[in-house]
C-alpha cells in the first residue's frame, strides 16, 4: 500500500509556473506541494542564456531556475522531483493524485505540466541525433553539425555550439523565416562558420559503419534534394503540449492545450491551469509566471470557500 | 551522497569499488542535474551501491579514459571494474532496470 496525505493544493510541474504558483500559494497558508517528473526549472534549464527575465539582463536558464527553486526551498514548500504521476483524479470535489510513491488528496490542483520538445520523425535512427547542445555538444568540437529548427532554442543552442568550436554549422528551418528574436539571429548569421537556409527540410540521415555522415535536406520551394556532409544533428523542432495525464478530464483546444479562463479556471471546478501548457499566444517565462500568480490566488479563493462552506 | 572524484583520483576510486556507479557530468546541463536526481531515487532503495561524481570538463583524462564525451554518463562498476557504460538520460524505471541487467 502507497501511503496516502492530505493537502490543501497539488501543482503539478515544477517549471516557472509552477514555482511561482507554489511561493503564492505558500504565503497564503496553502498546505502545498509540487510533483515534478524530472527537476524543477523545466525547459528553462535547457536555455543557455535568458535575456528577457526582468533583473537580470543576462543569466544561464539553469542558474535562473535554481535560484527560484532557492525561493521554493525557504518557504519550506514541499517538492517531490523525479517523480511519476501515474494516475489522476480531478473531477470529483477532492482530487485524487497517484505517484509511483504515494497517493495525494487536494482540495485544488494547478496544471503546470508545460510543453516537451518534438522528436525527429524520421525512419532511420542513429547516436549522432540529439535534443540538447550543452549536453552532446562535446563530442563536435572541430566538426559539422546541422541544427533542424530556426526558433529560439534552435539559435540559442547553435550559439552555444560556435562556443565550444564546431568548424561548421548549417541551420534549417522549414517555414519561410526564421522565429528566433532579431537579435540573437544577428549574431548567429554573423558568424562565418554558419549557413542558414529557410524553406528546408531534413527528409533523410545517411549511415556510414552505422554512424552519422551526412544529412538528406529538401529544398521546399524546388523540391530537390542534396547531401551535405554533418557528423552530428541537434534537433530544436519545438515543443507539444504535456497532456497525457488530463487530456480525458481538462477542455483543451483542438491542439491539445488547456482553455483556461481569465482567472486560470479549467472547465473542472478546484483545478487550475498555467504556463505554457495553456493556450495562448505568448510563452515565455514571464507570461508563466503571470498566469501561475493569477492561477494560485484563485486557487486559495476557491479552497478558502470551501472550507467555509464545510463548517 | 556523491563523493567527487577527478582525473588524480578516478583510477585508484574504480580499483577499489565493489559496487558502483559514477556520474560523468556537465555543470550546465540539465540532463545531469535530473540523472543526479534519479540516481539519488535509486540510491534510497540500493544500499550497498556506493555513487561518485565527475567533471568531464574539468577533467578530460578521466572524460576520454571512459569515453564520457556525452552528459550524462554512467559508468557501472563492479568488483574493481568498469562493467557498462551508458550516456544519455534515463527515468527510474529504466535506471533500475538497466542496473540489473549489467549485474
Amino acid at each position: 500500500m502507497k501511503p496516502e496525505k492530505q493537502v490543501d493544493l497539488v501543482i503539478i510541474g515544477g517549471g516557472p509556473a509552477g514555482m511561482t504558483a507554489a511561493i503564492y500559494a505558500a504565503q497564503a497558508n496553502l498546505d502545498t506541494l509540487i510533483l515534478e517528473e524530472s527537476v524543477t526549472g523545466g525547459l528553462v534549464n535547457s536555455t543557455h542564456t535568458v535575456q528577457n527575465f526582468p533583473s537580470y539582463p543576462k543569466i544561464h536558464g539553469m542558474e535562473l531556475m535554481e535560484k527560484m527553486k532557492e525561493h521554493v526551498d525557504h518557504l519550506s514548500i514541499p517538492v517531490e522531483e523525479v517523480c511519476e504521476v501515474e494516475s489522476l483524479s480531478l473531477e470529483r470535489e477532492f482530487k485524487t493524485i497517484e505517484t509511483d510513491e504515494a497517493v495525494f488528496h487536494s482540495k485544488a490542483v494547478i496544471l503546470a505540466t508545460g510543453r516537451k520538445p518534438i522528436p525527429l520523425d524520421l525512419q532511420t535512427e542513429c547516436e549522432e541525433v540529439h535534443y540538447c547542445a550543452i549536453c552532446d555538444g562535446g563530442a563536435y568540437k572541430g566538426k559539422r553539425v546541422l541544427v533542424v529548427g530556426g526558433g529560439n532554442s534552435g539559435f540559442d543552442e547553435s550559439l552555444y555550439l560556435l562556443q565550444i568550436d564546431i568548424s561548421h554549422l548549417t541551420l534549417i528551418e522549414v517555414e519561410d523565416r526564421f522565429f528566433a528574436a532579431e537579435s540573437t539571429q544577428e549574431q548567429l548569421l554573423a558568424d562565418k562558420r554558419v549557413e542558414a537556409r529557410t524553406g528546408a527540410k531534413l527528409v533523410d540521415l545517411c549511415l556510414e559503419d552505422g554512424h552519422l555522415a551526412g544529412a538528406v535536406i529538401k529544398d521546399l520551394s524546388t523540391g530537390n534534394h542534396e547531401t551535405i556532409p554533418v557528423d552530428g544533428i541537434f534537433v530544436f523542432l519545438g515543443q507539444t503540449p504535456n497532456n497525457e495525464l488530463f487530456k480525458n478530464q481538462v477542455a483543451l483546444s483542438d491542439n491539445g492545450y488547456i482553455k483556461a479562463g481569465p482567472n486560470m479556471e479549467t472547465n473542472l471546478p478546484g483545478v487550475y491551469s498555467a504556463g505554457d501548457i495553456n493556450d495562448k499566444i505568448f510563452r515565455q517565462i514571464t507570461t508563466a509566471m503571470g498566469d501561475a500568480t493569477i492561477a494560485a490566488l484563485s486557487a486559495e479563493r476557491y479552497i478558502r470557500n470551501l472550507k467555509r462552506s464545510m463548517l | 551522497m556523491f563523493t567527487t572524484i577527478d582525473d588524480s583520483t578516478y583510477k585508484n576510486t574504480i580499483a577499489d569499488t565493489k559496487d558502483g556507479i559514477l556520474i560523468c557530468f556537465k555543470k550546465q546541463c540539465p540532463h545531469c542535474k535530473n540523472m543526479e536526481k534519479v540516481l539519488e531515487k535509486f540510491a534510497k532503495k540500493n544500499d550497498g551501491v556506493t555513487f561518485y561524481k565527475l567533471d568531464s570538463e574539468e577533467n578530460p583524462e578521466a572524460r576520454d579514459e571512459l569515453s564520457a564525451e556525452r552528459a550524462p554518463t554512467l559508468v557501472f562498476i563492479k568488483e574493481g571494474a568498469i562493467s557498462a557504460t551508458k550516456a544519455g538520460l534515463m527515468n527510474p524505471k529504466e535506471m533500475t532496470a538497466y542496473y540489473r541487467s549489467v549485474q
